[in-house]
């Protein structure tokens, strides 16, 4: 053969490969509105980057289906989002459903090593079947094919991941949306142990995808979806931006960006948004807007745990995670899901060098049977945990109510770096009402008595009370806080490390 | 024009409605007050427009998501 001859098969080959399952699966999709497997990687990185890897592997335990597996339905490469290096999967369902086989499994075991080792984060684009049939059949199937990587499932946070949910995800898409620091769901998209069509055999249970694994139950109920979207295309948006916000890996500090013009501006309303009645609800969310940078707060999970609210944002060109508990879920008292998503942001912030401000006004956790039963103590010290073991800056700002162990859990005391307070603030063990009410419990207490010791402790739980005592650092005016925030980050700088913290629960689960 | 519905963050009541169906809103302007666990939350106005109209009445209980109040835009 000529070197003519040889390059014109050496294209024939890759031009195979890059056909995917064929013209007539990739139109079907097409008509439906979803990208395939390659055109969401175009859409996701930055033009002219694409790197591939391993785009002429195909199957190699069934003989018939080397014609018939293009990149054996998992295209694997590298390539730069916003400028940086990442590593990138994306299952291509019209290849076997993008089952997992001997070949693809050896690819995302490479590109997964190669983005650890050399410090980018990895992207999953999910949409896969599960395991490849028959290959994983038998003793010899499961023998030669699953679980030959012991570190397969090991999240170790040495670089962040990210995954997108963009059709049916069982099998390995599944595991790494479950194993990823943020996770995007798009609407359609199912994921979930195994489809509804095994659950129909296998036990009998007729269930709708939908209800098995759709984006209402990850994002509402399971928590595992962090945000939701209509189309793939917002999808791997939603990706780059999440990414925008956190280093390419642990050993350095989170990118800076510039400050966008109003943010101070913004921040002068502050006084507007939080009511001084201590009956009235708002939005937390409103005030994490006003002091984050203009447009920079990227809300996660926001249908799940509404007692909480997490995102990450910019203050000052700085990424920070926002964690505060918002009055307008159960009048801010905090329950199991809210709790579990606090536990997981701290996790992600601290593994990922992000200073944490916590904004603060609950007047405690849910107390009841429901909780219980959801194991509320274990979830309430998982999280008090990861506050303490947490190594990045931590600033807390009690914005009203601060009470019980949520005080604590919420930044209080010596569990933030540093702890301001406006003149709303007020900060006791207990609701004075109920507290008043268990101090003269059996004892035939006059209302006049009541409200006596009532207005007492309403007295002793001020702002003023925690300034003289030096059990916070300062009480600021509401406008005052971005500058005070901005201000304290620039103080509590990890200077000795470089911006790096020591990342003692990088191995903790992404799930509670 | 185009019709925007107002939905409840919260399960519990209708406390105090502060608007009549037919009236102007500005984006961001007060429509109701519910009342859950103790905490008073107010509704706003998620677009400017006009309250076509309430769903629901003072007293009533509503569940999160449901709709409250549409608004013509």
């Amino acid at each position: 053969m000529t070197h003519e001859e040889l390059l014109r098969d050496l294209a024939a080959r890759e031009s195979h490969a890059r056909a995917m399952g064929g013209t007539e699966r990739l139109a079907r999709r097409e008509a439906r509105g979803l990208l395939n497997a390659r055109s969401r990687i175009d859409a996701l990185v930055d033009e002219g980057s694409w790197v591939e890897t391993g785009l002429l592997a195909v199957s190699s335990i069934v003989a018939e289906d080397r014609e018939r597996t293009p990149a054996d339905g998992k295209v694997a490469g590298f390539a730069r989002v916003d400028g940086r290096m990442v590593g990138v999967v994306s299952n291509d369902f019209t290849v076997k459903g993008a089952s997992s086989s001997l070949t693809n499994m050896k690819k995302i075991g490479h590109v997964k090593r190669v983005a650890t080792e050399r410090g980018f984060p990895m992207i999953f684009l999910g949409e896969s079947s599960g395991a490849r049939m028959p290959d994983n059949m038998g003793a010899r199937g499961m023998g030669t094919n699953l679980g030959q990587d012991p570190q397969q499932y090991v999240r170790t946070r040495a670089t962040p991941w990210a995954s997108a949910v963009l059709g049916q995800c069982y099998g390995s898409s599944a595991w790494y949306a479950c194993l990823s620091d943020f996770t995007v769901f798009r609407r359609g998209a199912v994921m979930a142990v195994a489809s509804p069509g095994l659950a129909s055999f296998a036990i009998g249970q007729q269930v709708d995808a939908e209800d098995l694994g759709g984006w209402k139950l990850h994002s509402e109920v399971t928590g595992l979806a962090d945000l939701v979207v209509d189309t793939d295309e917002e999808a791997l948006a939603a990706i780059r931006r999440f990414l925008s916000y956190l280093p390419s890996h642990a050993n350095e500090a989170p990118p800076r960006a510039p400050v966008p013009d109003g943010s101070d501006e913004a921040a002068a309303s502050l006084g507007d948004v939080v009511p001084t009645s201590r009956k009235r609800g708002y939005d937390v969310r409103k005030v994490i807007e006003r002091v984050a940078d203009r447009d920079s707060f990227f809300e996660l999970k926001p249908r799940f745990g509404r007692t909480a609210v997490t995102g990450l944002g910019r203050l000052g060109g700085r990424t920070v995670g926002f964690l505060a508990s918002n009055p307008m879920g159960k009048a801010g008292a905090l329950d199991v899901a809210g709790c579990e998503k606090a536990t997981r942001f701290i996790v992600l912030c601290d593994s990922f060098n992000i200073p944490l401000v916590l904004l603060v006004d609950t007047p405690g956790f849910v107390i009841g049977i429901e909780g219980e039963r959801q194991k509320a103590p274990g979830k309430i010290m998982n999280f008090m945990q990861a506050l303490q073991m947490c190594t990045v800056p931590k600033l807390s700002v009690i914005m009203r109510k601060s009470y019980g162990q949520a005080y604590l859990n919420m930044g209080g005391g010596r569990n933030s770096d540093d702890v301001a307070a406006w003149p709303t603030a007020e900060v006791s063990f207990m609701d004075p009402h109920y507290a008043t009410e268990i101090v003269t419990w059996g004892q035939d207490a006059s209302e006049e008595r009541k409200q006596s010791i009532r207005e007492q402790m309403e007295k002793d739980s001020s702002a003023y009370g925690l300034a003289e005592i030096y059990a916070v650092q300062a009480v600021i005016p509401p406008a005052e806080t971005r500058r005070y925030l901005a201000a304290q980050l620039e103080i509590h700088e990890l200077r000795l490390s470089g911006g790096v913290g020591r990342h003692r629960m990088a191995t903790w689960p992404t799930t509670f | 024009m185009a019709t925007v519905d107002i939905t409840s963050e919260v399960i519990g009541t209708v406390w105090k409605i502060e608007k009549a169906e037919g009236a102007p809103v500005e984006d961001g302007e007060l429509i109701m007050i519910l009342e859950s666990m103790k905490m008073e939350i107010p509704v706003e106005a998620s677009a400017a427009g006009t309250l076509a109209k309430l769903e629901v009445a003072e007293g009533d209980s509503v569940e999160e998501d449901q709709v409250l109040a549409r608004i013509e835009t």
